[in-house]
């Protein structure tokens, strides 16, 4: 089902059988306001679900992502990484809850929301939820909100790159594990528009 | 790999057997009558002989309560709450011939539960006590000491009396009377707790402590503690908590408020050992009580401290409102869960300031049939400039029937804060049961050691007093757990 270029519907939702591997991939670039759905039922034994979302945002754009990750079934595998920026007036909300039922044993489930942060205007909410009612999982979730780190930027100029170029180097390596396959030109576009 | 029988036997001895604080004590009592309305808030503030502003603050917020509805946003499954089937004051009878005196019964009351009320006593060279049994202060001990620093420590009702305009002043400057339903209903109806005032400068010599005792059936326990430490003073306060074994649920719903001001440093401790229910999740206490600080001045800094093994049901949020420039806070949270218990606790770090600095660490711990979940937030205001938190919440499951929950909310509006959050679920590993086993040591003793360093990080933050106590707690509240 999944590959590198395939960018997934709005609003989605997925059932993924036994043995099954799922692979979704989000892309929101600036000037799109959109809300983003998905539920992800893993219903068979050994099933994964792996998404990846990207965002970056510079006006008044909303961005609303809604993810739920249901572990119906043991043995199942899940990872989801949703990195983006927000600059301009813009606003940024993340809910993400992974669901892990009562006889989903050996689950893995693991969930990372990154966000950096440009202006004083633009507005991040993010909201990672874990619903455990099996023991022997191993999940965790992890979500930040932050800006570009100074000391690179500092070590970047002092070695005479341009401060425009250093900070769009860094939002890409920020951005690179979500960038889609191909699109990498694209992207780049994008971030030195902001 | 273990004998069956022989695990149902001690989940059974553990269970019912080790909650040693559900004894009644066997004192006449004063009650009003069962039931609420604006009578009943009249009477209450007319039986502690209250000024009118009071009486007002009191009716005000109980028609601010009837408008509301109860909160369900929480992860609990709670009964409904009747509200008119509760006695919401109960007073032991004074003995007319020595007023002044404490009945011998209910100081036996909180020797037994080892809660110094005479300053003799050799724990009491550091702790100064304040006990509240049912709805009234019994006696706040070391008062003279700690007055001829120009601390004030007694129970509200003395306060109101005494010292009306610093109560009137900070009451409700932290949680308003309609800041949620609980706070409401306490406004209406709190009886007695605590308050304390440290002046300028003034390092508090010894860790001041709030003992509540629930004693009698039918009732709520609604008690308010106020805590004002002004510029560049200290203090570390502890509050502890016990109550009868009883088939009914019965509710307890307290306010804490606690204001910082510049360079003021406050360290507040909890042991939650309300009675949790039986094995069979009857009984028990509802803990609904709302908590929270303002860090008012520069540099302010306040730090919460939990340890949650009692209750059948904990809705507690201990938070902080990080207002003043480069003031810190920290949250530090043990919850433990066993049989039918459920907890939903967590912390808000609010932070309005430019440098504010705030650390969650929560451990949650879940057993039996139990569930638990953390439930926080994180605010960096417009003005939280260079602001910054980090948190860190992990779960650790104990069986296969309970269950355990992260609800972490991050919103910022500020470039230059930093908001990190972690969370992790995990069990106790076989590894490391096989590990402890292999060396001799049985499986109830490993998963004590297991879970022990697993709440390492909060447990060292108490109080030396208070640590020893709840490393035992810890080892009671789960044992019968493993099998």
């Amino acid at each position: 089902m999944g590959h590198g270029h395939y960018i997934a519907p709005a609003k989605g939702q997925y059932q993924v059988a036994a043995g099954q591997v799922l692979e979704l991939q989000f892309v929101v670039l600036p000037g799109e306001s959109r809300d983003i759905e998905v539920t992800v039922d893993l219903c068979g034994p050994g099933a994964e679900a792996h998404l990846k979302g990207l965002y970056l945002c510079k006006a008044d754009e909303k961005v609303n992502f809604r993810v739920v990750m249901h572990h119906k079934a043991s043995g199942c595998h899940s990872t989801q990484l949703f990195n983006g920026i927000a600059g301009g007036s813009a606003e940024v909300n993340f809910d993400g809850t992974i669901v892990v039922a009562p006889d989903a044993q050996k689950t893995e489930a693991f969930q990372e929301n990154h966000n950096i942060v440009l202006t004083e205007t633009a507005k991040v909410n993010t909201k990672p939820q874990l619903e455990i009612y099996a023991d022997d999982v191993k999940c965790s979730h992890g979500a930040t909100v932050g800006q570009l780190n100074e000391d690179e930027l500092f070590y970047m100029r002092s070695r005479g790159i341009p401060e425009a170029e250093a900070r769009t180097l860094q939002m890409l390596s920020f951005l690179a594990p979500v960038i889609p396959e191909g699109r990498e030109e694209e992207i780049e576009r994008a971030v030195r528009s902001l | 790999m273990y004998d069956m029988s022989e695990d149902k036997k001690i989940i059974q001895e553990f269970t019912s057997a080790e909650y040693k604080e559900g004894f009644v004590t066997d004192v006449e009592q004063e009650f009003i009558p069962k039931g609420l309305n604006e009578d009943i808030v009249r009477m209450i503030s007319a039986r502690k002989e209250e000024p009118e502003w009071l009486l007002e603050f009191r009716l005000d917020a109980f028609r601010k309560w009837q408008a509301m509805p109860q909160p369900d946003w929480a992860h609990l499954d709670m009964p409904p709450i009747d509200f008119q089937d509760i006695i919401y004051f109960a007073a032991p009878k004074k003995d007319k011939d020595r007023p002044k005196e404490i009945d011998p019964k209910l100081a036996e009351t909180f020797d037994k539960l080892g809660i110094p009320l005479k300053e003799r006593d050799v724990l009491a060279g550091v702790v100064a006590v304040d006990a509240v049994f049912d709805s009234v202060s019994v006696t706040t001990t070391f008062r003279k000491t700690l007055a001829e620093k120009g601390i004030i420590f007694c129970s509200f009702s003395e306060a109101v009396k005494e010292h009306p305009d610093l109560v009137r002043k900070y009451l409700a400057t932290v949680v308003p009377s309609s800041d949620n339903y609980f706070a409401a209903l306490n406004s209406a109806v709190f009886s007695d707790g605590s308050f304390c005032y440290i002046p300028k400068g003034v390092r508090c010599p010894m860790e001041l402590s709030s003992y509540f005792r629930i004693n009698a059936r039918g009732t709520g326990q609604f008690e308010r503690t106020l805590i004002v430490a002004d510029e560049g003073s200290y203090v570390s306060y502890m509050e502890g908590c016990t109550a009868p074994m009883r088939d009914e649920q019965q509710l307890h719903a307290a306010v804490v408020e606690i204001i910082v001001e510049k360079d003021a440093d406050v360290k507040y401790s909890t042991v939650q050992n309300w009675y949790p229910g039986d094995a069979d999740g009857k009984g028990g206490i509802l803990n609904l009580v709302t908590k929270r600080g303002i860090c008012r001045g520069e540099g302010s800094h306040l730090s919460w401290t939990q340890v949650e093994t009692g209750s059948a049901i904990t809705w507690k949020y201990p938070s902080t409102i990080l207002k003043g420039d480069y003031s810190s806070s920290e949250f530090y949270s043990v919850a433990v869960t066993n049989n039918h218990q459920q907890a939903d606790t967590g912390t808000k770090m609010i932070h309005l300031g430019r440098g504010t600095k705030s650390r969650i660490v929560s451990k949650g711990i879940s057993a039996g049939v139990s569930e638990n979940s953390y439930r926080g937030l994180v605010r960096m205001g417009k003005g939280a400039v260079n602001a910054r938190n980090y948190s860190q919440c992990d779960s650790l499951l104990i069986g296969s029937k309970c269950g355990a929950h992260t609800f972490p909310v991050i919103q910022s509006q500020q470039p230059t804060a930093t908001v990190e959050h972690e969370a992790t679920t995990s069990k106790i590993s076989e590894d490391q049961l096989f590990y402890c086993n292999q060396r001799g040591i049985d499986p109830e003793d490993a998963v004590g050691l297991i879970v022990n360093g697993y709440a390492r990080e909060v447990l060292s933050r108490l109080p030396m007093e208070f640590a020893v106590e709840a490393q035992k707690l810890l080892q009671v509240s789960l044992e019968g757990s493993v099998g």
